[in-house]
């Protein structure tokens, strides 16, 4: 029947209808519009590098923005994309302006090596959780990066995207496909990967 | 691509369970939002210790925010409570650089306001805990002029 299928709504959807519906003077529905797409913006904010306190800036600022600026979102069919690019490009900004302070000034970061590997975090409860977090600290940043934010935004605004990691328009989907092959080669070669 | 998609999910769900998004940070977000005038300049968290768990009733915690105009600590000790079942905690609050400006603490239940003295200290000792959040008006005659208000993200007391 139709009407199951059409009630797993993408999450973009949900906000436009949210988004209208509060700005119809329904407050509840602004309610529902920040509890439902504060932790994807979170994610997204994290996916940068940037600490949980800037993350958490990011994710106020973002609201902030929009309730303030919300006449400018003309359709609310955007605003799915409106923040989440908008807590994207805080997020960037916010780490780039923490590289600038952390660089010293003959490249000493990129001489240092990679990071000392972090322990697997205690909640993840199964060996295949494990795995899966042991390969995905193996990837480069940029991989990681865009696994990141569109595992959380099926699909992300391109351009800003493209700004953001440093490659054109066109590489991104050739390289979200890369990323996921080299994720899965790792996978198969962890003995405690067993599939899915 | 269905294929993508099931690893991409569970890779949402790895994130989801190693670096969850605060649990209360809709609530804290929708707290700012309610915000009579949103023509706000907003603070960012500078240094918030991370308290596990219980709050013992000796706990004194410094919280400190920036933004490009000003400074704010507040110290929150204290864990009173009042004849109603309320915890009430004592805020000590600085500003800098120092200007007697005028405060507000908006908090669920009202708001409460002060006026910091000269050199920027100001103190509330009956702030009910749970969310607050801090507003620092535009004041005549202090030493540091704002544009417009000045307010911190909200904030667990």
């Amino acid at each position: 029947m139709a009407t199951t299928i059409s009630s797993v709504a993408p999450p973009w959807e949900a906000a436009a209808r949210d988004f209208a519906a509060w700005r119809a003077g329904d407050q509840a529905a602004l309610d529902r519009l920040v509890r439902a797409v504060t932790p994807v913006l979170w994610h997204l904010a994290r996916s940068y590098g940037v600490d949980r306190d800037t993350a958490d800036d990011v994710v106020q600022t973002t609201w902030l923005s929009l309730v303030r600026g919300a006449d400018s979102v003309r359709d609310p069919q955007a605003v799915w994309r409106w923040v989440t690019v908008t807590a994207r490009r805080e997020a960037w900004r916010a780490a780039r302006a923490r590289q600038r302070e952390a660089s010293a000034p003959d490249e000493v970061l990129d001489v240092a090596g990679p990071p000392a590997p972090s322990p697997e975090p205690a909640v993840l409860a199964t060996v295949e959780a494990r795995a899966l977090w042991r390969q995905v600290t193996r990837l480069d940043d940029r991989c990681r990066r865009l696994l990141r934010v569109i595992a959380f935004d099926d699909r992300p605004d391109y351009s800003s995207l493209s700004a953001e990691l440093g490659m054109p328009v066109g590489s991104i989907g050739p390289t979200r496909g890369r990323c996921l092959d080299k994720l899965r080669a790792q996978l198969a070669d962890d003995p405690e990967w067993s599939g899915r | 691509m269905n294929e993508d998609r099931a690893l991409l999910d569970q890779l949402k769900g790895m994130w989801e369970a190693t670096d969850p998004s605060p649990a209360d940070l809709a609530e804290r977000v929708l707290f700012t939002l309610q915000l009579e005038d949103l023509e706000v300049e907003l603070m960012k968290l500078t240094d918030m210790p991370v308290l596990a768990g219980a709050r013992g009733a000796e706990a004194t915690t410094t919280i400190t925010f920036n933004s490009p105009t000003l400074t704010v600590m507040l110290t929150v000790s204290g864990d009173r409570i009042d004849d109603d079942g309320q915890q009430l905690r004592r805020v000590d609050g600085w500003i800098a650089p120092a200007a007697a400006l005028r405060v507000e603490l908006r908090s669920a239940s009202g708001s409460q306001r002060t006026t910091a003295d000269a050199d920027g200290r100001f103190s509330l000792d009956a702030v009910p805990g749970g969310l607050a959040q801090l507003r620092i008006e535009p004041t005549d005659g202090a030493a540091v002029a704002l544009g417009r208000p000045v307010v911190t993200p909200a904030v667990q007391l």
